[in-house]
């Protein structure tokens, strides 16, 4: 008696921790996209009747993002929107990053989609090749407002599944070199422009290296990181035939001479993803580099303001920027695909896009409307952003990028920390990732 | 006549059966919806190859338990999460019932202090671990500017592989110490007076009567602590999962064996093998909550 009673103490209390991990989960997804949109709750609970109501009616569309810096400008555009169509309603529901892709899956998997939402080159291919997504081919076909050859063909092809396009592009983003020109000036260097190639970048960081200030921050972070060398280097990260272009002499070298800057002291050791903005935010760094899509937060950061600027990247055998853009996808299974494709036509059309680029959210991928996203920022130079569009490189991927890029970081981590050279490290990240790629479908 | 007293009897055995059973069905329906269902669901899932959004899930027996224990991350992670449960559990239980004892006894503002000790278990684990992502920060966190104050050098509490454990588990025994305490306190209270009393009167010290009285007539209660925390202790996930990236060098020596789970299942999509790892924390809590159940014979005093 008294044993099978502790048998089924022992049971009971391990199934309790079974779901009690299985709660956990929950509450992280959860409480993650309400503290990251305050509206969303109380939004979302009245979207639910009128969702249900009939067609004719006021109609309220999720549109889910996840960057927090582009709500203000996109809200804009979605109340100008919702004045020209008023049956139409919006909801903006952003989530961060990492958490935004477990959201999207979960609503895929138990079929609650958003209706509009932002699709990423790196996932395109599990939603696209399992019918997640809406076929937008016979809508842009008898559209007026969109045409595919208004955006850059690299950007539409990310998009475009076996011959079918899923989302269509709303915007792009490059790779820029942010100086601290208060620095370069007392230093009296010259500042960084399109004429600057690796050694420069070198013998400038090596000369701002003191009191306490780095000259440069070379992160363990891929895209606005590593892949650039990589590329200018004419290296490669994956191949045409999806091999892993990590052991290619090439890439190795890029490798070498950007995990230099940390090993010479040139550079901190900085592996978290929140702490190179920090670092640049408060004068630490007097180079970096960053995405277009920071400007907004650098903008409205005094100090970056003040004393920062920002130029095309460096060169080695050829100029190269990690090219990436996003789309905006709808459901396949949303209960108003006329109401949600209107939307998408609005987003994409020249106003909407313009509309974009002068609110400064995004540089829009629709051609000419970058020169609008040039004028709407006078604190820095971000002309150079679009500048590198002509050499831009399309961001690494395949169908299981997340995957493979997580493997490569636990791979090269040990060459930042000086535990194993870059050679192995980048031998072994090689070897990880053709493992991984070897298991796609 | 006996023939009709038995079944009397069963009748009314029986209504106290239903009348049980009906009390207890809200937990058991709990239980069987939310914990027994997923774990046979968990343990199913580990034997397929599991498809994009659930679907198209191929059967392949027991390739992912043999991936799994040939894969030297999950036994970094075994290790890891032991190590967590090792450095936590004591620690916090050692102190929650020091200020259990403290908090029990005549002392001004005591349910102030109770107050203050409980309110980490109140607030969300998400909040808290970010406010101690600042206390730790190497360059701008208050702990190392106060080290900077007294000259100390600059210590990198998150991202150093030999210390990142430790300041994760000091943020587990902070946080567990308020829930531990109420416990401890409640077990204390119901400990007769009439024991230290007689204590007294027989010349004991304080000391004494701790050890002697306060800890055996506590043990049921220390028992059911000590299984609980080294269970919440083996899920630790929130914590690692907000404090430590997979690009951190102290990845491999913090990552958890939920953590890994989460990023196997959610980050990379292959939830067959998660759930195997999942199947795998099941299996280590089972054997250390079944040795736990046969050791309290030797310790465990139910008066």
């Amino acid at each position: 008696m008294k044993k099978s009673l502790s048998v089924a103490l022992t049971l009971g209390l391990a199934a309790s921790a079974l779901a009690a991990c299985g709660s956990n989960n929950n509450n992280s997804g959860s409480s993650a996209s309400p503290s990251a949109t305050p509206s969303a709750s109380p939004s979302a609970s009245s979207s639910a009747p009128a969702s249900q109501a009939a067609s004719g009616e006021k109609v309220t569309l999720t549109y889910a993002i996840w960057d927090s810096n582009q709500e203000k400008g996109l809200r804009t555009i979605a109340d100008e929107f919702e004045a020209a169509n008023p049956n139409i309603k919006i909801n903006i529901e952003v989530t961060g990053w990492a958490d935004y892709w477990t959201m999207l899956e979960a609503g895929a998997t138990g079929g609650s989609l958003p209706d509009v939402f932002w699709m990423h080159s790196n996932e395109i291919y599990r939603y696209a090749s399992n019918g997640m997504l809406l076929d937008l081919n016979d809508r842009i076909a008898s559209s007026q407002a969109v045409k595919l050859e208004n955006f850059p063909e690299g950007l539409n092809q990310i998009y475009n599944f076996q011959g079918k396009q899923y989302a269509v592009p709303k915007d792009f983003d490059t790779i820029g070199l942010w100086y601290n020109k208060t620095m370069f000036d007392a230093a009296g260097l010259k500042h960084p422009d399109e004429s600057w190639t690796w050694d420069d970048l070198y013998s400038a960081a090596k000369a701002l290296t003191k009191d306490g200030v780095y000259g440069f921050l070379a992160p363990l972070h891929n895209q606005e990181g590593y892949y650039n060398f990589v590329y200018q280097n004419g290296g490669t990260i994956i191949t045409d035939d999806k091999k892993s272009g990590y052991d290619d002499p090439k890439t190795i070298e890029a490798l070498e001479f950007y995990v230099n800057f940390v090993i010479e002291g040139l550079s901190p050791a900085v592996f978290d993803d929140a702490e190179r903005a920090e670092l640049i935010q408060n004068g630490k760094v007097a180079m970096g580099y960053f995405g277009s899509w920071n400007l907004s937060g650098f903008t409205a950061n005094e100090f970056m303001a003040k004393n920062f600027d920002v130029a095309v990247l460096p060169k080695k055998e050829k100029q190269a920027s990690i090219y990436n853009g996003l789309g905006n996808a709808i459901a396949f299974n949303t209960k108003h695909p006329d109401e949600a494709w209107k939307f998408v036509e609005y987003l994409s059309s020249k106003e909407g896009q313009d509309r974009q680029a002068e609110l400064g959210v995004a540089i829009s991928a629709y051609n000419g409307a970058a020169d609008l996203w040039v004028s709407s920022n006078k604190t820095f130079n971000i002309k150079a952003f679009v500048d590198m569009v002509d050499y831009g490189v399309i961001r690494p991927y395949s169908n299981t990028t997340a995957v493979w890029e997580d493997k490569a970081y636990e791979a090269l981590g040990p060459a930042f920390t000086g535990k194993a050279t870059v050679e192995e490290a980048a031998k072994n990240a090689a070897k990880i990732m053709n493992e991984s790629l070897a298991q796609e479908k | 006549m006996n023939k009709q007293i038995a079944r009397r009897i069963s009748k009314q055995t029986w209504g106290e059966w239903s009348w049980g059973w009906f009390l207890i069905a809200p937990t058991i329906i709990g239980l069987i919806v939310l914990n027994i269902i997923p774990i046979i669901q968990t343990a199913y899932l580990s034997l397929f190859k599991s498809g994009d959004f659930g679907r198209g899930n191929i059967y392949v027996g027991l390739d992912n338990y043999r991936k799994m224990f040939s894969d030297v991350q999950v036994w970094h992670s075994v290790g890891n999460t032991l190590l967590y449960a090792l450095l936590v559990v004591p620690t916090s239980i050692a102190i929650s019932l020091i200020v259990a004892v403290f908090l029990n006894g005549k002392i001004c503002g005591k349910s102030i202090y109770r107050t203050i000790y409980f309110i980490p278990m109140v607030a969300a684990p998400a909040a808290v671990t970010m406010v101690w992502r600042w206390l730790y920060n190497e360059h701008f966190g208050l702990i190392n500017y106060l080290l900077s104050r007294i000259g100390a050098d600059a210590v990198d509490w998150v991202g150093s592989p030999k210390l990142s454990l430790i300041s994760i588990a000091i943020i587990g025994i902070w946080s567990v110490i308020g829930y531990n305490m109420v416990l401890l306190l409640a077990g204390l209270q119901e400990i007769p007076k009439d024991f230290y009393e007689a204590s007294d009167i027989d010349g004991a010290s304080r000391f004494r009567q701790f050890f002697v009285i306060t800890l055996p007539l506590l043990s049921p209660t220390l028992f059911f602590v000590v299984v609980t925390s080294i269970i919440q202790a083996m899920q630790v996930f929130d914590v690692i999962y907000m404090m430590i990236d997979v690009t951190s060098p102290a990845y491999e020596h913090t990552v958890s064996l939920v953590y890994l789970f989460y990023n196997n299942s959610f980050k990379y999509s292959n939830k067959g093998y998660g759930s195997a790892i999942v199947i795998l924390l099941l299996a280590i809590i089972l054997i250390i909550t079944f040795i736990q159940m046969r050791a309290q014979k030797k310790w465990v005093n139910y008066m």
